[in-house]
């Protein structure tokens, strides 16, 4: 299952969008680095990094590869509105293009809950805040 | 007639053999005590992969740590049940987290598997690299070996059980050597493991002294005999010298190292004979069984106490993001997978059985540290054996309520027959700083990211 998992966000990548649960729109800025669980039947921790200028986002995402230990940085693009975000990319370097779709909502606990489409697998997944250090 | 030194070695062909205590030596112990009190032993075990009792799951059905705390607990749901034998030597410390091993940054994250053994003994955030330039933190093991370490002829040991590849990077811009060693001399000094029993055994007890060829030491490899033999007239001359009590001590001891070494040639001629091997790439005196190799590493360490050939020693049991299978435990499925349990109630309880399988490795170690005479009393009076790993709920890569306990009762130190939980939040590193202080090592301070010092004879009635 792990292998399952890791190939299919790995040899697949990015893209994607839409909405979900409602946020305010004084909400927080979503800018900054994301823990990301993706959730198969193993937890893929992967780095999700955003920024927000008003409903606007973009960011990366670290896909890890087949290879234990390696992940690919794919680019995203998208929007948050009234709470939720939406986000895309497209794998580079994969054999076909192949497209991620993210969507989710920040909850009222500051975690951003939802799912990430890879083509026709999708994962649920949960992303908190990285309390980044030096 | 004077004291036998406790320097004394039996020597003869080249090799020499250090001894155990013996009441021969008792002035010089006596001085000894006098100067510097009874040395405790140390010995820190690292397991990988967290435990099922620190998953949400696991923690309401106490799999890992007792639910009662202080001296009321019950071992029976949980993975340290085979420790109840030894519940007076034992203090659990639970509910502690280790930050330290968290990512700092984005490039980090997912990285943990790669970076957390070198956060076990260091408490410290390793530099992601995979160059020379790295950097964690001095180990606690290695703090205590320079208070102690300077008089024995091998100031500290390391050894693991899984393959080590200490070159190149292992994932997630991770040197190996994070990954690897859990004994860091310096900062940017990780110290290698030895993961033959062989090899061990020659560097206690195979010491050849200069001027021996090389050829000679293979040759009496080759014929499968016993180091014992190299020093035969020097133990029989000493053995002269002994009284009753200390003539069997010596012979007990050295057929300890003898049973071992047995052992050990019994491996290499099985792994050697071509027969199919569970493990074809190890060397040839790593066991296949797992048990056999933890078994024989700990048999190892106490004679290694018992001759005062070292007092401390670094044991990496597994190796992060390992799949072994140990099929002498009963439960099936590889040990990464089973730590990505997904929350679900069986597999989680199949990890919990792994969990107690690899804790009941520990009480052969225990046992052997309580038969061995050590001064007034046994090693394990004089023995602090710490266990735990840097991760917690493996299947989300966190490193909150991180399986830890000690057994021992380090000379007095620790109280022992008890289960401390500490308030949420409190980091493993405070309760590293505290066993640092138990061994003596009480003006230390600060250790890793410690906030204070966790009482680890804590504040229990009875």
């Amino acid at each position: 299952m792990t292998k399952h998992v890791t190939t299919i966000v790995a040899v697949l990548m990015l893209a994607g969008a839409q909405a979900a649960p409602a946020q305010k729109n004084d909400a927080p800025s979503l800018s900054g680095t994301w823990n990301m669980g993706l959730q198969g039947g193993h937890v893929i921790p992967v780095a999700l990094v955003l920024k927000q200028e008003d409903a606007t986002l973009t960011g990366t995402i670290a896909m890890p590869t087949q290879t234990i230990g390696q992940t690919v940085e794919v680019r995203l693009t998208g929007e948050t509105t009234k709470g939720s975000i939406t986000l895309s990319g497209i794998v580079e370097n994969a054999k076909e293009s192949t497209t991620i779709t993210i969507k989710g909502a920040l909850n009222e606990e500051g975690i951003i809950e939802g799912t990430v489409a890879v083509g026709s697998h999708e994962l649920p997944y949960t992303a908190e805040r990285l309390k980044e250090r030096k | 007639m004077t004291p036998l030194s406790r320097r004394a070695v039996l020597q003869g062909m080249g090799a020499a053999i250090a001894l155990p205590f013996l009441d021969a030596m008792v002035p010089v112990r006596a001085a000894t005590r006098a100067s510097s009190g009874q040395i405790t032993r140390l010995v820190c075990i690292e397991m990988v992969h967290g435990s099922a009792g620190s998953a949400p799951v696991g923690l309401t059905k106490n799999l890992w740590a007792p639910a009662a705390t202080g001296r009321d607990f019950d071992l029976t749901p949980t993975s340290l049940r085979s420790l109840q034998p030894f519940r007076d030597h034992l203090t659990i410390v639970s509910n502690t987290d280790v930050d330290p091993a968290n990512p700092f940054t984005a490039t980090e994250i997912g990285g943990d598997h790669f970076r957390s053994s070198a956060v076990f003994l260091t408490q410290a955030h390793p530099k992601q690299t995979q160059g020379a330039d790295l950097m964690a933190g001095v180990s606690l093991d290695q703090l205590y070996a320079g208070r102690v370490g300077r008089n024995t002829v091998i100031p500290s040991m390391q050894v693991c059980i899984e393959p080590v590849d200490q070159g190149g990077g292992c994932g997630y811009g991770y040197s190996c050597a994070y990954t690897d060693a859990i004994s860091w001399a310096a900062p940017n000094r990780p110290l290698p493991m030895i993961r033959d029993p062989r090899i061990v055994f020659d560097e206690l007890f195979g010491r050849i002294e200069p001027g021996v060829p090389e050829a000679v030491r293979r040759e009496q490899l080759r014929q499968q005999r016993s180091i014992l033999d190299w020093v035969m007239t020097s133990a029989a001359r000493l053995r002269a010298r002994l009284g009753p009590t200390d003539r069997a001590r010596l012979g007990d001891y050295l057929e300890q190292v003898r049973e071992v070494e047995r052992r050990i040639q019994v491996i290499e001629t099985r792994n050697l004979s071509g027969e199919e091997r569970a493990l074809p790439e190890s060397p040839a005196g790593v066991p296949d069984s797992f048990g056999d190799h933890v078994a024989i590493m700990f048999d190892l360490q106490v004679l290694a106490f018992a001759a005062d050939v070292t007092r401390v020693v670094a044991f990496k049991m597994g190796r992060d993001a390992s799949n072994r299978g140990y099929p002498e435990s009963g439960v099936s499925g590889g040990f990464h997978n089973l730590s990505h349990h997904g929350g679900r109630d069986a597999t989680v309880l199949e990890f919990a059985r792994l969990n107690a399988y690899h804790v009941s490795l520990i009480p052969h170690l225990l046992s052997r540290l309580q038969s061995t005479p050590d001064g007034e009393g046994t090693l394990l009076d004089h023995t602090l054996v710490l266990y735990g790993s840097p991760m917690g709920d493996s299947n989300v890569h966190n490193h909150k309520r991180v399986p830890f306990f000690i057994v021992g009762r380090a000379g007095g130190a620790l109280r022992g027959g008890v289960h401390l939980k500490a308030r949420n939040g409190t980091p493993l590193a405070d309760v590293m700083l505290g066993v640092l202080h138990a061994l003596g090592l009480d003006d230390l301070a600060r250790f890793g990211d410690s906030e204070g010092v966790f009482d680890l004879k804590g504040i229990v009635a009875g």
